[in-house]
C-alpha cells in the first residue's frame, strides 16, 4: 500500500470541518435575525456564535501552521497603517472579549506603518488574544511600535503572566501543547528582510502586569520609501 | 473611518450557492444598498457588466462549473469591462485565497474570507470604498489612459496617505511601463524590491526587461517569479513570449503546456498554444488547444470568430494526412455549427470556413460534396457576401475535383 502523508490528510480534514463551521455560522445568523434581542435565547445564540467563531479562527491557525511547517506558505507582504490593522483586530475580537466581560483595546502612533503579511499576522494576533482571554482579569491590550528596524506588535494582559522561571513556559499558552507560541514563532520567522528574521519575545507586561507576547517583524533599514522622484 | 453611504452605490453580487447568495444580499441591503443586481454565474455577470455600470462587485471565488471568480476578474479587467474606480471584492475560502493572492497581475481590490458577519462585510466595504475615494484622481486618470497624470496623482496620494504607498508605487511603475519610460520603471521596481520582496515589483521588473529587449534578464526574473509564487501562472505566458522571440517555438510550446497543466481554463493561453502548435505543424496539439478554447469561449469575453475558425483550420490540417476520425469529424461539425450561428456574416470568415470544409471532404474522398461547397462559395462570392478563393486555392480545388 502506498504510504500516506497523514499531516496533509489532517490538514484537509480540518479544512472540511472549518467549512462546516462556516455553514453553521450562516445558519446561526439567520436564526439570530429571526428572534428579537430580548429573547432569552438570544444570549445563548451569541455564546454559541462566539464559540464557533473561535473554533473557526483556531482551525485557520492550524491550517497556516501546517503550511508554514511544511514550507507550503507563500508570504504576501504589503504596507499597512497599524492604526487600521489593529482597529480591525479589535473589531473582530471585541465580541469575544465582551462575552467574557473583558476590556480589549489597542494603542499605536496613528501614523505608524509596517510591512508584513496581513493574513498571517491576523491569525497570530487572534491566537494570542484568544489565549489572553483565558488569563486576563479585566483587560487585554494590543499595541504596535517601531523599535530600531523592527515593527513590534504586542499582546498584553493583566493576568498571572508567563511563569518565566518555569521549564516549560509554553504550557501557559494553549494548554500543554505550546501550539499557539510555535505558530507565532513560525509566523514571525517567516518574515525576512535582508536575511534578518522576525522573532517573538515572552515578557511581563509593564503596563498591565500580566503576560506580554511581542512579535518582532523586520522592516527596511532606512526610510527610502518616499525618496523616489 | 468615515461612515459610508451605500444607498447610491450600485452593487453586483456574483455567487452560485443559493444560501450564501440570499445571506449576502440581505447583508448588503441591510447596510444600505438599494441597487443590487445578482448573477449566479460568470457568464451572467459578464452580460450584466456589459450593459450596466457598477460601483461595487462582490464575487465569490468558486462559481461552480464555469469560470471561477479570479478568471472572471482577469477577463473583465483585461477587456476593461469595469473602470478602475469600481471596487471588486472577492469572497474566498482558505484554500482559494492563495490562488487569488498568487494571481499578481489582476488582483481584486480586496478579499474577504468565509465565513464573515454582516458587520465585517460592511466594515471591509467601507474601507475599500474609502481607499477608492482617496485614489479617485489616480483611477480617473488611469481610466482616461492619462498615465502622466496618474503618476502625478499617485505621488500626491503617497504624501497624504503613506499607507497607500504600496498601491501607489505599483500604479506609478505600471504607468511608466505604459508610457514606455522603461528606465524610470526599472529604477522604481528595483527600489521597491530593495526594501520589500513584492511579487508585483518583481513582475514589473521582468516585464520592463522584456520591453527593453533584454530577454535574458527578463527570463531570469520571470523564472524567479515562478519559483516564488506557485500560483502565478502568467509568468509562464511571459516566458513563452520570450521563447517565441528567441525562435524557440518548441520550448514555448512546452512552457505553455506546463502552464495549462496548472491552469487549464485560460482561453488566451489555449489560443496561444494553438497558434504556436500550428506554426510547429503539430496539428494534433493545435486541435486540442483550440477545441478547449472553443469550449471556454462560450463563457468568455473573448468569444471571437478566430477561436472557432482556427479550430476548423487545425482539423483541416489534420485531414491533410488522411480522413478525420469520426470523433474529429463530430468536433468539426459542432464548431462549424457555432460559426454558422454567430460569425457567418463576415466575408472572410465565410471564405475560410468553406475552404476548410472542402479540405475535410476531399480528405474523405467525397469529391461531389466538396465540389458542391466550392460552388456555394463561388455563388456567395458573386453576391458579394464571401471573399473569393485565392488563385492557388481555385487551382488546387478544381484539380482535386477531377472532372
Amino acid at each position: 500500500m502506498k504510504k500516506i502523508d497523514i499531516s496533509t490528510i489532517l490538514a484537509s480534514a480540518i479544512h472540511e470541518s472549518k467549512n462546516q463551521v462556516g455553514t453553521l455560522l450562516y445558519q446561526l445568523q439567520s436564526l439570530k435575525d429571526a428572534i428579537s434581542n430580548n429573547d432569552a435565547n438570544h444570549k445563548k445564540i451569541v455564546l454559541i456564535e462566539e464559540s464557533l467563531k473561535k473554533l473557526n479562527d483556531e482551525w485557520v491557525e492550524y491550517l497556516y501552521l501546517y503550511r508554514l511547517a511544511s514550507d507550503g506558505y507563500d508570504l504576501h507582504v504589503d504596507t499597512f497603517l497599524l492604526d487600521e490593522f489593529l482597529d480591525d483586530q479589535v473589531f473582530a475580537l471585541l465580541p469575544s472579549a465582551k462575552a467574557k466581560n473583558l476590556e480589549l483595546d489597542y494603542t499605536c502612533d496613528p501614523s505608524l506603518t509596517g510591512i508584513f503579511d496581513e493574513r498571517l499576522m491576523t491569525a497570530v494576533v487572534s491566537t494570542a488574544v484568544y489565549n489572553a482571554l483565558r488569563f486576563a482579569k479585566t483587560k487585554i491590550r494590543i499595541s504596535a511600535i517601531k523599535h530600531r528596524d523592527f515593527l513590534v506588535i504586542s499582546i498584553e494582559d493583566d493576568g498571572q503572566g508567563f511563569n518565566l522561571s518555569d521549564d516549560q513556559p509554553e504550557a501557559f499558552l494553549e494548554g500543554n501543547t505550546g501550539l499557539g507560541l510555535y505558530f507565532a514563532e513560525l509566523s514571525a520567522t517567516a518574515h525576512v528582510i535582508d536575511e534578518v528574521k522576525g522573532f517573538i519575545k515572552k515578557e511581563s507586561s509593564l503596563s498591565l502586569g500580566g503576560a506580554n507576547l511581542s512579535v518582532y517583524l523586520p522592516q527596511p533599514t532606512t526610510d527610502q520609501t518616499l525618496s523616489f522622484k | 473611518m468615515a461612515q459610508q453611504d451605500f444607498s447610491k452605490k450600485k452593487a453586483l453580487l456574483i455567487e452560485d450557492m443559493a444560501e450564501a447568495r440570499i445571506m449576502q444580499r440581505k447583508m448588503l441591503s441591510d447596510f444600505g444598498f438599494t441597487s443590487i443586481e445578482i448573477a449566479m454565474k460568470a457568464e451572467t455577470a459578464v452580460e450584466l457588466l456589459r450593459s450596466h455600470s457598477f460601483d461595487v462587485i462582490l464575487s465569490d471565488y468558486n462559481l461552480g462549473n464555469g469560470k471561477d471568480g479570479q478568471q472572471l476578474l482577469e477577463e473583465i479587467r483585461h477587456s476593461k469591462l469595469i473602470p478602475h474606480t469600481a471596487t471588486y471584492l472577492m469572497v474566498t475560502a482558505e484554500t482559494s485565497i492563495e490562488m487569488v493572492m498568487g494571481a499578481i497581475e489582476y488582483q481584486p481590490d480586496g478579499y474577504i474570507t468565509k465565513p464573515f458577519s454582516q458587520a465585517v462585510l460592511q466594515r471591509r466595504l467601507s474601507k475599500l470604498l474609502e481607499t477608492k475615494e482617496r485614489l479617485l484622481e489616480v483611477n480617473l486618470a488611469l481610466d482616461a489612459n492619462n498615465f502622466n497624470e496618474a503618476i502625478l496623482a499617485a505621488k500626491r496620494v503617497i504624501k497624504k496617505y503613506p499607507s497607500l504607498l504600496g498601491k501607489c508605487e505599483r500604479i506609478i511603475g505600471e504607468s511608466f511601463l505604459e508610457i514606455k519610460e522603461y528606465k524610470k520603471a526599472l529604477s522604481l521596481f528595483n527600489k521597491t524590491l530593495k526594501n520589500r520582496k513584492m511579487p508585483w515589483a518583481l513582475f514589473g521588473k521582468a516585464k520592463t526587461y522584456f520591453f527593453m529587449g533584454e530577454l535574458e534578464k527578463a527570463e531570469q526574473n520571470f523564472r524567479q517569479l515562478m519559483l516564488d509564487n506557485r500560483f502565478f501562472v502568467s509568468a509562464y505566458d511571459w516566458l513563452a513570449k520570450i521563447q517565441v522571440k528567441n525562435n524557440n517555438l518548441e520550448e514555448a510550446q512546452a512552457t505553455l503546456i506546463e502552464a495549462i497543466g496548472k491552469s487549464p481554463k485560460n482561453i488566451l493561453r489555449q489560443m496561444e498554444l494553438g497558434k504556436i502548435s500550428l506554426l510547429l505543424n503539430d496539428y494534433i496539439a493545435a486541435e486540442m488547444a483550440y477545441r478547449r478554447a472553443v469550449f471556454l469561449a462560450k463563457y468568455s469575453c473573448y468569444n471571437t470568430a478566430e477561436v472557432y475558425i482556427k479550430h476548423l483550420e487545425s482539423l483541416a490540417r489534420i485531414s491533410d494526412s488522411g480522413p478525420l476520425l469520426p470523433r474529429q469529424k463530430d468536433n468539426f461539425e459542432s464548431t462549424l455549427k457555432k460559426i454558422h450561428e454567430s460569425f457567418f456574416d463576415d466575408p472572410d470568415n465565410k471564405a475560410k470556413t468553406y475552404s476548410y470544409e472542402i479540405d475535410v471532404y476531399l480528405a474523405d474522398n467525397d469529391k461531389s460534396t466538396a465540389k458542391q461547397i466550392f460552388e456555394a462559395w463561388l455563388s456567395e462570392v458573386k453576391s458579394g457576401s464571401a471573399t473569393p478563393p485565392s488563385k492557388q486555392q481555385s487551382s488546387i480545388f478544381t484539380k482535386s475535383f477531377g472532372s
